[in-house]
């Protein structure tokens, strides 16, 4: 076990049971390091997640408080526990199901309401812990064990979604961009509001073999890294690009949602206690009136 | 088991025939029963609602937008019911009190997060205001057809679940408080299983002056070590586990260990189970609650809860008026399914919103000749007096409900 893992991770539930050669472990060492270099303690982060491969291998990992929620769900369990514990650090880390399928409408909403936490959605381009099915960011006309002609259906960008929605920090990166993923990572959790970092990364037994057809972890990478730069080894353009760092940083130019609940709660309080002291004046004076009422 | 002694002469047997004999300062008003669930939450402590507005249970999500402020609470308008529960959970993990209103298309959306707290043994209140279905049926009618969803909220088995029927606006507003209570001591989930009627309908209902003072009321308390689940044991009023402490609890939709860990092992499946199950069988004692009348010396007796027990009620009296020897039974407690109320062998007669037959099937089950067992279905509308004396009539002259527009009597 390496420093970092050893001082923020439970050794009880270390390996994981991540299939050889996965890219979650080093994802999450990484957000360890950003965590590390910004200071925070372990019982101010929160962790959360999901389910299927991401939400199975990260869940109690982290050696603070927890929880996994239902499938997609995350977003909406940390909604209410934010309003609960407001300071924390929330830390929710999900996949590319969680995140931009069966728990979207959670995504879209928190980002509107600019709920005070970091997501970070591990995408391995499909769902691979029930055996390789195309998701809705698997790239169009790969073959996954659900889309055996190819991947037919349009996917989407869950940064677009997640800016149009009001996310007030969007990234993207993966598992190729070490540096680059660890300072997004930083500058995520410094926003106080809903941060969202979009980092893909390769499984090498089911979208690896049968999409790219290699269980070669460093194929896997090498395949993401080309798509990265657009460029394939030998000069030619790949078949699509993705453009990786920060896509939309506006960190701290709008409260944050447990905020606005506060601040209305003192608004609402404050009004009420002015016109319970007015009443009270209203009776003094009455009293005071020399039996004029 | 624990059993439980029913009496033939006690109207009521729940914890606020006692709180209302001590709660004499307050007010007196003319209200709802979606204020009376609103305000018994309050009094109760509940400090966030999260929900999806929907016919008959919105004016709850209405009532708590404006009150929670007022306490230092928080109302969250979710974006659809699975986040609302899911939402109350997390708030509930992090400290906080918490309740979501709903009727039946939001309860069923619900049992995703409703597994997930009853699992993880997350206290919170559900409250499901019932219209006739199936699905969106008549949205201003009442129905009882979530009697059974409501004991099974959930998918996978291996769990017991509490659910209560209040059948006036003033019980609404006690029993809110109780459900409440239960949900702190049993660590659970608990739904109030109401209706149409009982939510929409404007009714007498004392309020007390402080609800600070209500001694009654268990507050929240927090479990700040291990064992974060007491796996294998029955005990009660263990105190929630609470996230955001540093404590290192896990939570999570798995079989898990003591510690919160999922894990994949038949012991740690059964220690899960037991707990699961035990916590609450092992106590049904603790969660009698009903009403019976004319017990001591009836031949039928009727079987009915929420809104409809009112007519049903009247109807029992009206029967006795004619020589029946009618009795009552209104069980409050709906689920753990109180069987020691039908103990006595006798003919009875269920009525219930709804023309399947759900409670009626329980009720052959717990008696003791499930031959005497009689069903008087309605929907939409509730049973009238004269449909039930006519039917009590029937059954203790003739042995038969005798036919009647709209009723249903066949149980398959």
């Amino acid at each position: 076990m390496n420093k970092l893992a050893a001082k923020y991770l439970r050794p009880s539930q270390i390996p994981t049971k991540a299939c050889h050669g996965c890219g979650l472990g080093m994802i999450e060492n990484w957000l360890l390091q950003a965590i590390d270099e910004l200071g925070f303690k372990q019982e101010n982060v929160i962790f959360g997640t999901g389910i299927g491969c991401v939400g199975r291998q990260t869940f109690a990992t982290w050696g603070g408080d927890n929880f996994g929620a239902t499938h997609g769900r995350a977003l909406a369990v940390a909604t209410g526990l934010k309003l609960a514990q407001p300071d924390k650090k929330y830390l929710i880390v999900v996949g590319d199901g969680d995140a931009a399928s069966i728990g979207t409408s959670h995504l879209i909403h928190a980002a509107r309401r600019n709920l005070g936490v970091t997501v970070i959605c591990e995408d391995n381009m499909g769902y691979e812990s029930t055996g390789g099915q195309f998701s809705p960011t698997t790239p169009a006309n790969y073959v996954t064990n659900s889309s055996p002609y190819g991947m037919a259906e349009p996917g989407f960008d869950p940064c677009d979604v997640v800016k149009a929605a009001g996310a007030t920090f969007v990234a993207e990166t993966t598992a190729t961009q070490w540096h680059q993923t660890v300072k997004i990572v930083k500058k995520a959790l410094q926003n106080d509001g809903f941060s969202f970092v979009h980092v893909r990364f390769p499984c090498n037994e089911n979208f690896g073999a049968y999409a790219l057809g290699t269980r070669d972890t460093l194929k896997n990478l090498e395949w993401i890294y080309e798509h990265t730069q657009g460029r394939k080894p030998d000069g030619s353009e790949t078949d699509f690009t993705w453009e990786t760092g920060i896509k939309h940083d506006v960190s701290n130019s709008r409260p944050e949602f447990s905020k606005i609940m506060r601040d209305m709660n003192a608004r609402v309080q404050a009004d009420m206690a002015a016109k319970a002291a007015a009443a009270a004046g209203d009776d003094k004076t009455r009293d005071d009136g020399h039996g004029t009422h | 088991m624990a059993t439980l002694t029913v009496s033939t002469r006690v109207g009521l047997v729940a914890p606020w025939v006692e709180w209302e004999k001590r709660c004499t300062d307050g007010r007196r008003l003319l209200e709802a029963g979606t204020y009376a669930l609103t305000e018994g939450a309050i009094a109760a402590g509940c400090r966030v609602f999260a929900g999806y507005p929907i016919t008959p249970a919105t004016d709850i999500a209405e009532y708590m937008s404006k009150r929670l402020p007022q306490v230092g609470g928080y109302y969250v308008q979710s974006e659809d019911e699975l986040a609302g529960m899911h939402a109350c959970a997390g708030a509930s993990l992090g400290g906080l009190k918490a309740m979501t209103a709903t009727s039946g298309p939001g309860y069923t959306l619900m049992h995703d997060a409703y597994g997930w707290s009853i699992t993880n043994e997350i206290p919170m209140v559900v409250v499901d205001a019932m219209r006739v279905g199936p699905i969106s049926g008549i949205t201003g009618a009442p129905g009882q057809g979530e009697f059974y969803i409501a004991r099974y909220a959930s998918h996978g088995g291996n769990f017991e679940t509490i659910v209560l029927s209040p059948s006036s606006v003033q019980e609404a507003f006690w029993l809110t408080i109780d459900a409440f209570n239960l949900a702190e001591r049993f660590r659970t989930p608990v739904t109030i299983l109401t209706d149409q009627v009982i939510s929409d309908m404007w009714e007498d209902l004392f309020i007390p002056a402080d609800y600070d003072a209500l001694d009654f009321v268990i507050p929240r308390k927090h479990n700040l070590m291990m064992p974060f689940y007491p796996v294998g044991s029955a005990d009660l009023d263990v105190p929630p586990n609470l996230i955001g402490r540093g404590t290192g609890v896990c939570v999570s939709a798995y079989t898990h260990t003591e510690e919160g860990y999922d894990i994949e092992d038949m012991a740690a499946q059964w220690a899960q189970t037991y707990r699961l199950i035990n916590k609450i069988r092992h106590h049904t004692d603790q969660l009698a609650r009903y009403e019976t009348l004319g017990l001591e010396d009836a031949e039928v007796v009727a079987v009915a809860y929420g809104a409809n027990a009112r007519t049903v009620k009247t109807g029992v009296l009206e029967a006795r008026r004619r020589g029946v020897k009618a009795g009552f039974v209104r069980p409050i407690t709906l689920w753990p399914f109180l069987d020691e109320l039908y103990e006595r062998d006798c003919r009875y007669v269920v009525c219930e919103l709804n023309y399947d037959g759900q409670l009626v099937r329980e009720v052959m089950r717990a008696a003791p000749d499930k031959k005497k067992v009689h069903f008087m279905g309605k929907s939409a509308e509730l049973h009238t007096v004269a449909e039930v004396a006519a039917g009590l009539e029937g059954v203790a002259r003739s042995n038969r409900v005798p036919e009647l527009p709209y009723i249903w009597t066949e149980v398959r």
